[in-house]
């Protein structure tokens, strides 16, 4: 017994010893890194020709009541929570729209899936989504659109053909760019930072990883990057494996990204804990209210974030103004209520505006 | 005289050669090799984390074992857990006094586990039909109730888990009072005995006038208390609670019981080695990126490393009814 | 498809319970269907079903295996796992290795019989008790595909390759052709041949099988590798059906079959159950869910009423029979 043991044990860790040291991360999808200006002058970008996928015969629904479903990544967690919230707030602002949400208990692609098809079956005017997979979502988005329905995403793309419009909170880039800067302003130029995210296989968080790995790369050259790990959705295990890192980096560590709204607050939670609080810094993208007792006390300095009420509240706008043939292909700018006229960006896709930096001053200021 | 020294060797050798013996050499073969690998595995503060962000799941195994040994299972134990925690932290900030905000989940949870028990025991449903119907009853209210909405504003003094009496973390003498406990009464009352008996042979238990309605209701109503124990130390670990089911915690769970040496057939293990399985899962979780495990494939390790556990205490046993 | 005698083997007076739990789902199931599509007119047609079965297909195909290995007490947790791996194998294979398409699915299945196999093997010649095999297999096979695959996902499949998934054959899913055609022979197999009758001699006294010479452990690890290659077998479906590999597919799937076998009336304990029930509780748990998202309600209430119906229809086939043991 022993003897199965000591050989499982070696095996398994000096075979792995031997395989570690991280590779460069690109986001696991073969897709084209595109970091920005270190200046921060936005760089410009060609104007694309509009490659998103139409209805086929939609209703004539101007000016009429508008039935929307909404179908998040998962339900029951606050990220969602506030985008669910924004719409009401466009639906009720607008007087002709009624928006439910629904959506599976856990990130799952097959469970999200079986609810758009169940609401296909049902008959709706309109579907807003946040994908869990790009592709995996895509023949489930065709059929509605292929039965006259509208389709928007927000939060997490599909495939262009498959869905109109896509309302982007921030651009991947933007996000790279945004979270990298704020750790290299905290920790300096040489720091070195590992990363909490939520799994590997998650579309949204690989890109923001892929991005800010070449942004890095190009404008702050001389920070170290040590290591990626996992932690689910689960605030716990976050703990856990930011915990795991402080102890097995010692001062080596500076700095600590949470790639999700649950890693963030539990990395801050971990570095307070072990009583590391301005030793070891702590950036990342969250919601104010998971975040408000560590930038309150002083531990985090600043988060960064779009807002995602206002992100609901844009998708139904766009859809109220796809439905009303206010915004057709081919235009370039779309009205969204409160939010002023956004922009259209890379051929299809509406943007939110750049990501949002929260600190102690105006933390107070927001409730989601 | 002489009797009562070959009792204490022969409880010895069993302590040594028994499950309990190949999970302490396991853990110790692990703390070796890994901090051989890392010192920095081996310092105080890292055992400390190691133990106090896992104890929770050792606390709530100790039930689990009981259940198990009994002959039942209770898949709904994380859903049980994520809703507990979350009617706890809710009280806290609804005003209630704290040890109120404590002890309420730990009897709600005892309710829900006593309902489960009722059917198990009197109604004749098998444990894994009610605790899976259980599991999506209380995951699904958790949504309709809470719509996921974060707790946080706890109040000052709720963080029980943070708490350090004697410097040692609160979770960490929890986990180890009440596994001392629970296996002196499983050992030692008649009660804990039956619940052997019970698992073993219920036909037997029977006969010899144990009521295996009253033993399974009691057992599943213990099993309720511990995984209210377990829910408030996962309330409190963080100023903030997520409101939402853990994502395979019962499996977890499940996992420290089975590999602490409970058989799933019932009747046999213990709760000491389900706490030290637990302390070996999160040593092994943790241990994997102290050494560098590339992050791709430590799940895959972590499962090796499960196996080599189950088997070399199958080589144990079958060595020992070889002996005998 | 009444599954005429399933327990030749069986004393009549179980069989007779049996058929009980079956006509207590079939009500159910027929109240449901009333009940939903007084409330809305689009539940009951004939698109939507087909639609239905579409996406039951990959539960339905694993729980046939699964009803099979319960029967003789065991258990398998690992075949979501076995699911993700088949499916990183086989885009694996495709993308990474250059194998043509066709060498990589029959690759993929092979690694699924394979490790189902594996559980097999150790289950019956080294003894782990299933649950525990299959625990630690649940976390292995995952971390393999995990592994293998890097967390990167393939895409870009050809045309051919949707057909399975996404395509019609005579107006029904193509899909859906496969699980009847799986569900009939799984029924006959189990009522009719005599590797039926030894499932549940294995499952209501192993000890006695074993001494009146039936082959226990070849049969064990047969059904094992069946599921490995059914998990495989619905790798397949899935990433045709979703046009993409990645390696968390099929998380959390082992208990979703489970419920459905077991809300079919297989005893955990083995012995007994039938095909007929594990087939109508996994219509019975789609239908459902289906029918109530169409009516309207939402996807937390949904799962509140499925666990509610789980628990009360064994509820009531135990009423039953305790009245018939009265009588």
């Amino acid at each position: 017994m022993r003897k199965t043991l000591i050989f499982a044990l070696s095996v398994g860790l000096m075979g792995g010893t031997a395989l570690a040291q991280e590779q460069r991360w690109d986001g696991a999808d073969d897709l084209p890194v595109n970091p920005l200006d270190c200046a921060g002058a936005p760089g410009e970008v060609a104007a694309k020709p509009y490659d998103g996928g139409q209805p086929n015969n939609p209703p004539d629904l101007a000016g009429k009541e508008l039935v929307l479903v909404d179908v998040p990544k998962l339900i029951g967690i606050g990220y969602f929570n506030a985008t669910s919230k924004g719409m009401q707030l466009a639906a009720d602002e607008l007087g002709n729209v009624k928006v439910t949400t629904d959506g599976p208990t856990k990130a799952n692609i097959d469970e999200q899936i079986t609810f758009i098809d169940n609401f296909i079956t049902r008959g709706v005017h309109g579907v807003l989504f946040a994908a869990n997979d790009p592709v995996a979502i895509a023949p489930v988005l065709k059929k509605a659109l292929d039965k006259g329905i509208h389709v928007i995403g927000y939060d997490a793309n599909a495939q262009p053909d498959a869905r109109e419009w896509f309302v982007n909170q921030a651009e991947f880039n933007g996000i790279g760019k945004a979270l990298i800067d704020n750790m290299a302003a905290e920790i300096g130029e040489d720091g070195s930072f590992a990363i909490v995210t939520s799994t590997f296989t998650t579309p949204n968080q690989a890109r923001w990883i892929a991005e800010m790995w070449a942004y890095q790369q190009k404008c702050h050259p001389n920070m170290k990057w040590l290591e990626t790990v996992e932690a689910q959705e689960d605030n716990i295990l976050s703990f856990n494996q930011a915990t795991t890192l402080i102890n097995k980096y010692g001062p080596e560590l500076n700095g600590l990204f949470g790639m999700t709204s649950v890693a963030t607050p539990a990395s801050a939670e971990a570095v307070t804990q072990a009583g590391k609080c301005g030793e070891v810094a702590v950036v990342g993208l969250a919601t104010p209210n998971g975040m408000r007792p560590y930038v309150q006390s002083g531990c985090v300095k600043s988060v960064v974030l779009w807002n995602p009420v206002d992100l609901g509240y844009a998708a139904v706008h766009v859809a109220r103004a796809v439905a009303d043939g206010k915004l057709k292909p081919g235009d370039t700018q779309v009205d969204a209520g409160k939010l002023g006229t956004l922009p259209v960006v890379n051929g299809s896709e509406i943007l939110l505006g750049p990501p949002f930096v929260y600190n102690m001053d105006n933390i107070d200021e927001f409730d989601f | 005289m002489a009797i009562a020294i070959g009792g204490r060797t022969r409880r010895l050798r069993r302590i040594v050669v028994g499950q309990e013996g190949v999970l302490l050499a396991a853990i110790v073969l692990l703390f070796l090799v890994v901090g051989a690998l890392n010192p920095r595995f081996l310092a105080e503060t890292n055992l400390q984390s190691i133990f106090l962000g896992n104890a929770y799941i050792a606390v709530a195994a100790i039930g689990m074992s009981m259940v198990i040994i009994s002959g039942n299972i209770d898949v709904s134990v994380g859903s049980l857990i994520g809703c507990m925690a979350t009617l706890s932290g809710s009280l806290a900030v609804a005003g209630w006094p704290i040890p109120l905000s404590w002890l309420v989940p730990i009897v709600a949870s005892m309710a829900i586990t006593s309902v489960m028990g009722f059917l198990v025991a009197y109604l004749r449903i098998p444990s894994i039909v009610a605790s899976l119907g259980m599991m999506s009853i209380l995951k699904g209210s958790l949504i309709i109730v809470t719509g996921g909405a974060w707790i946080s504003n706890l109040p000052d003094g709720y963080a029980l888990a943070q708490m350090r009496p004697l410097s040692v973390p609160m979770p960490v003498w929890f986990m180890v009072v009440l596994t001392a406990a629970a296996a002196a009464w499983m050992r030692y009352s008649a009660a804990g005995r039956a619940i052997y008996a019970v698992g073993g042979n219920a036909e037997a238990a029977r006969l010899a006038g144990i009521s295996r309605e009253r033993v399974v209701m009691m057992v599943f109503m213990v099993h309720g208390l511990f995984a209210g124990i377990a829910a408030v130390l996962f309330a409190t670990q963080l100023s903030v609670i997520q409101s939402t089911v853990p994502p395979n915690l019962e499996l977890t769970i499940i996992t420290a019981s089975v590999v602490g040496g409970v058989s799933i057939l019932g009747g046999t293990g213990t709760v000491v080695g389900s706490t030290l399985a637990a302390v070996l899962l999160a040593a092994i979780g943790s241990s994997l990126i102290f050494v560098n495990i590339s992050p791709y494939w430590l799940r895959a390790v972590q499962g090796v490393l499960i196996l080599a556990t189950v088997l070399a205490d199958l080589a144990r046993r079958r060595r020992q009814a070889a002996h005998r | 498809m009444a599954t005429a005698d399933p327990r030749a083997a069986m004393p009549g007076r179980l069989h007779g319970l049996m058929l009980r739990h079956e006509m207590v789902l079939a009500a159910i199931l027929v109240a449901a269907l009333f009940v939903l599509s007084l409330q809305t007119d689009r539940f009951l047609t004939t698109d939507n079903l087909l639609n239905q079965g579409r996406l039951m297909a990959e539960i339905g195909l694993i729980a046939l295996p699964m009803t099979y290995i319960i029967i003789t007490a065991g258990i398998d947790l690992s075949v979501g796992s076995i699911m993700g791996l088949c499916a990183i194998m086989l885009g694996y294979g495709w993308k990474n290795l250059g194998l043509p398409l066709e060498l990589s699915i029959a690759l993929s299945l092979l690694i699924g019989t394979i490790a189902g196999a594996v559980n097999g093997w150790f289950i019956t010649r080294v003894r782990v008790p299933p649950l525990i095999m299959t625990l630690a297999t649940l976390a292995l096979y995952r971390g393999l595909a995990e592994g293998i695959s890097q967390a990167r996902s393939v895409r870009g499949y050809p045309d051919w390759f949707f057909v399975l998934g996404q395509g019609e054959l005579l107006g029904v899913p193509t899909q859906l052709w496969l699980l009847l055609v799986a569900t009939v022979v799984a029924a006959v197999v189990l009522a009719r041949t005599s590797f039926g009758r030894m499932l549940y001699a294995i499952g209501s006294n192993e000890t006695a099988a074993r001494f009146s010479g039936l082959p226990v452990d070849r049969c064990k690890i047969a059904i094992y590798a069946l599921s490995g290659f059914t998990a495989g077998l619905a790798a397949w479906i899935f990433v045709s059906r979703v046009s993409t590999t990645r390696s968390d597919m099929g998380t959390g799937v082992e208990l979703d079959v489970i419920a459905a076998v077991v809300l079919g009336g297989t005893s955990i304990f083995g012995g007994t159950g039938t095909i007929l029930g594990t087939a109508l509780g996994v219509v019975l748990v789609q239908l459902l869910k289906n029918g109530l998202a169409l009516t309207g309600v939402k996807g937390d209430a949904t799962i509140v009423v499925i666990g509610s119906v789980l628990i009360l229809s064994i509820l009531v086939s135990n009423w039953l029979r305790a009245r018939r043991g009265v009588d």
